[in-house]
């Protein structure tokens, strides 16, 4: 990588947009839901749930991997990366950009996951109880392992120039990715990203949550005064980025801009999130991205509908905003999927800048007075949008920030 | 602009906790891999390159440390090591100081442990909650943030055998997109169960019976100017990451040829300056075709050569960072000198290939 | 109705050894009526894995709702004594 310093930094933007969520496959199903406030829950299929007082989730349930995989025999990737790698092919479709000339440019390739492949992991587990540890399936154990989430984006495309890379930064890692992209663009070293997150339903994770006491019983009710919890969910998320010239000059529809991003850690509990680290957070993505917080129209929250994390982030928001914009959380429609969340909020603050919405929070009764927040209860709000903030926290206090903008052809 | 060099490293190896042990070990090319014993450790392999009497105990201590796993301890003591060589003013500012840790699957040990006590369990919700948290990837650079109060961007990244070269990129990027003023940066790996079964099924014929080992070794990743104005000499410029695809393996060479030249073009050096190369040298085919790619590239030139995987055993994530720090003892003290330059490479079995070029110091 | 037991002098050992093994503390640090959370630096992950442990070690089941009442050794015992009569009475 070399600093292209006679250029300075170059302007990045969101010309596609890849989606698999439980709420439709594909960018216009993810658009149409997001609009209608869909909701995706239903009783989980990924595993036995005997045992469990209740079980609902977040699944994606009408996933044929053939009609996205072409190039890799879909049994070589676990479910994780089955679904990164159809949000890739789906991002680059919908950026109308010509495979061949993808292959010709310097890419990066980015993909922030929780789990990867623990799914396959869980499967595994299961078979050493049967049958012992000698007889696990090699396929399986082969592709149970994070990288396959970028790498197999690269044997799907088919491309040689690349450098590929999965970011497992927990809840946040889509935002992490995204991030990753934006500097890899903006300083000259790539021309065009592939970026994003994934995951997929399975046992531990919902049982880890779980024993925490942190799973809603029915849904997700985010900023509500009678929240219970999460939803585990899943999907992928994968952005197409390149550089505003390179979208200009292929005359390419850009959804948004990306303005910046901030990363900090709390560095003090490994679940409970801080309210005036994730506060200071806020602060270095708004100077990373030039903007102040009165030109932020709305926040995409993580929101996960826990007691902690609602009250948290809601605390740290009006620490920032001396007057909060709208702030929303569509993990209240899509569940908490993970890795994936960021990428898929980021996804539909791109598509509510280019559509003039903001996304609402549904299952949403009576606002929590601790939190005090406009959180665009049930239905989507049409309004003209120029800056937008996405929320990430993670375990291990690992805070992302993201501000995306709208994009204007100069006057 | 600064240039970016490495002014600091530690590692924990099979060699043993620290960097000297090391830099002994692999300057006198003494193979590390030793049997195993058998009742602490079954599963298919009988021979391993583990860091020996390691507990997170031991070297974490006991406070704390009663659920950390064996990737985190290893983490935690590798960062603990490195900021304690280089005293309280790098964590002066703790939010300007970044952390980047490259991991394979987190620790799969610690992952199949909690799935086995919710399928085995009386009830399937009759596991651990402390244990969590270990399960999830971001484990090892999380705990290492918290337990050195490290508060600037905490990433973890993986990519197979490259993730160590793959952290270094990222960690590069991140510094100069302005989101911290330093970063440390490296990977760690563990030997578990688990991940000896998954290894053995999941290998390729031809590297099958390669023993693992395990490690970690962090970085500190600086300006020249921060480095000088903290009274440490820089060991290394970083002067071109690079990395590619290939589709077929036989591809591979071809592939990280093209790779090695364009980051040896980009570094701004001669083939012959190369003075060091570390290679990955996984065993079977990758490991003759890297080989031959790196020596596509140089041509005449005639380096030293760093072979890591004989003497550690495949260490998987950890790989590409412990040849980096290979490359950094072999030459020595004061680092690599005025005008030579250290190459370290990877090839990966999903099809990707990388490398990295360091430079000496710039003498003025 | 039925009356909740008292736990035996051994099941009482039992949970203080479960709890201090947590809270990584001595047992002679820990009174009856000394509090996890003020006096013993526990944290709501603490709490969770208290629960989680006693109820493994037991084999009862325990409302998350009753971490409220287990702030300290005596609190404990009354519920996991709760606990086991309603498992008895089963």
């Amino acid at each position: 990588m070399v600093y292209d310093s006679d250029h300075g930094p170059r302007r990045v933007v969101i010309t596609g947009l890849g989606a698999v969520t439980s709420i439709g496959l594909g960018v216009t199903a993810f658009l149409d839901g997001l609009r209608s406030g869909r909701s995706g829950v239903k009783p989980i299929t990924a595993f036995d749930t005997t045992g469990f007082a209740h079980a609902n989730g977040c699944e994606v349930t009408d996933f044929d991997p053939a009609e996205w995989i072409h190039r890799v025999d879909p049994a070589e990737l676990g479910r994780a990366s089955q679904f990164s790698v159809a949000a890739a092919r789906m991002a680059v479709e919908d950026a109308g950009m010509d495979l061949e000339e993808f292959r010709r440019r310097p890419a990066l390739v980015s993909v922030g996951t929780t789990d990867a492949e623990s799914r396959d992991l869980d499967t595994l587990v299961g078979v050493q109880l049967e049958d012992g540890p000698e007889k696990l399936p090699p396929v399986m154990a082969r592709r149970a392992q994070a990288g396959r989430l970028s790498s197999g984006i690269v044997r799907e495309l088919g491309l040689t120039d690349v450098e590929a890379l999965t970011i497992p930064t927990a809840c946040a890692a889509g935002n992490y990715a995204i991030g990753s992209g934006y500097d890899a663009i903006r300083e000259g070293d790539v021309d065009v990203a592939l970026c994003g997150g994934a995951d997929a339903v399975c046992r531990k994770t919902f049982t880890g949550f779980y024993r925490l006491g942190t799973i809603a019983p029915e849904v997700c009710q985010p900023f509500d005064k009678d929240r219970k919890g999460i939803l585990t969910g899943e999907g992928a998320g994968i952005l197409l980025m390149e550089s505003l010239e390179s979208a200009q000059a292929r005359g390419a529809r850009i959804y948004a801009e990306v303005l910046g991003y901030g990363l900090n850690c709390d560095a003090h509990h490994p679940v409970a999130p801080d309210q005036d680290s994730l506060a200071r957070c806020m602060e270095v993505a708004h100077r990373n991205a030039g903007v102040k917080p009165e030109d932020i129209d709305f926040i995409s929250a993580h929101g996960t509908g826990t007691r902690a994390n609602d009250v948290t982030e809601a605390g740290a928001i009006r620490q920032v905003f001396d007057a909060p914009p709208p702030t929303i959380s569509i993990k209240s429609m899509i569940g908490h999927s993970m890795g994936a969340a960021s990428a898929l909020a980021s996804a539909a603050c791109a598509l509510a800048l280019t559509e003039g919405f903001i996304p609402p929070t549904i299952n949403h009764r009576e606002t929590d007075p601790e939190c005090g927040l406009d959180c665009v209860p049930n239905e989507a709000r049409a309004t003209e949008l120029n800056v937008v903030q996405n929320n990430a926290l993670a375990f291990a206090g690992n805070n992302a920030v993201l501000i995306l903008g709208r994009y204007r052809e100069a006057e | 602009m600064s240039e970016l060099v490495l002014s600091a490293w530690s590692v924990v190896s099979p060699y043993g906790v620290g960097s000297d042990p090391f830099s002994e070990g692999i300057g006198a090319g003494r193979s590390a891999v030793d049997a195993l014993d058998r009742e602490a450790w079954p599963g298919p392999f009988d021979r391993c390159g583990l860091v020996p009497d390691f507990t997170a105990a031991k070297y974490v201590g006991k406070k704390g440390t009663r659920t950390m796993d064996r990737v985190t301890a290893i983490a935690v003591t590798a960062v603990g090591r490195l900021l304690a060589s280089c005293g309280d003013e790098l964590t002066a500012r703790p939010e300007q100081v970044g952390l980047v840790l490259g991991t394979g699957s987190g620790s799969v040990q610690s992952i199949m442990d909690f799935t086995r006590d919710s399928l085995a369990g009386e009830r399937p919700y009759h596991v651990d909650p402390a244990c969590f948290p270990n399960t999830v990837m971001n484990r090892a650079a999380g705990q290492s943030a918290i337990w050195h109060g490290i508060k600037g961007p905490n990433t973890t990244v993986a990519g197979g055998w490259l993730t160590g070269l793959l952290a270094l990129s990222y960690a590069v990027r991140l510094h100069r997109g302005g989101h911290c003023a330093r970063v440390l940066c490296g990977a760690a790996e563990e030997y578990s169960t688990q991940r000896a079964w998954l290894e053995w099924h999941g290998r390729g014929a031809d590297e099958q019976s390669t023993p693992l080992g395990e490690g970690g070794a962090v970085f500190l990743m600086e300006t020249a100017a921060d480095a000088h104005a903290a009274g440490r000499a820089p060991l290394a410029r970083i002067l071109a990451t690079r990395f590619g695809a290939y589709a077929e393996r036989a591809d591979a060479q071809q592939a990280l040829a093209d790779c090695v030249r364009s980051a040896v073009r980009r570094a701004g050096v001669a083939p012959e300056d190369i003075r060091l190369v570390a290679p990955l040298g996984a065993d079977g085919k990758l490991g003759a075709l890297e080989e031959s790619g790196i020596t596509d590239a140089l041509g005449a030139a005639k380096p030293e050569w760093i072979r890591c995987r004989p003497l550690l055993g495949d260490t998987s994530a950890a790989s590409t960072s412990l040849q980096l720090a290979a490359v950094l003892a072999t030459a020595g003290e004061s680092g690599l000198g005025p005008g030579e330059a250290a190459l370290v490479t990877g090839i990966d079995r999903d099809g990707t290939v990388g490398c990295a070029v360091l430079g000496g110091a710039d003498p003025s | 109705m039925t009356t909740a037991k008292q736990v035996d002098a051994d099941s009482r050992a039992t949970i203080k050894g479960i709890i201090c093994n947590i809270l990584e503390i001595d047992p002679d640090e820990m009174t009856d009526t000394s509090r996890f959370k003020e006096d013993h630096a526990a944290d709501s992950m603490g709490a969770i894995e208290i629960l989680s442990q006693l109820e493994r070690a037991f084999g009862i089941d325990i409302d998350q709702a009753e971490l409220a009442r287990m702030v300290n050794l005596e609190g404990v015992a009354t519920v996991v004594g709760e606990a086991m009569t309603a498992k008895a009475s089963q």
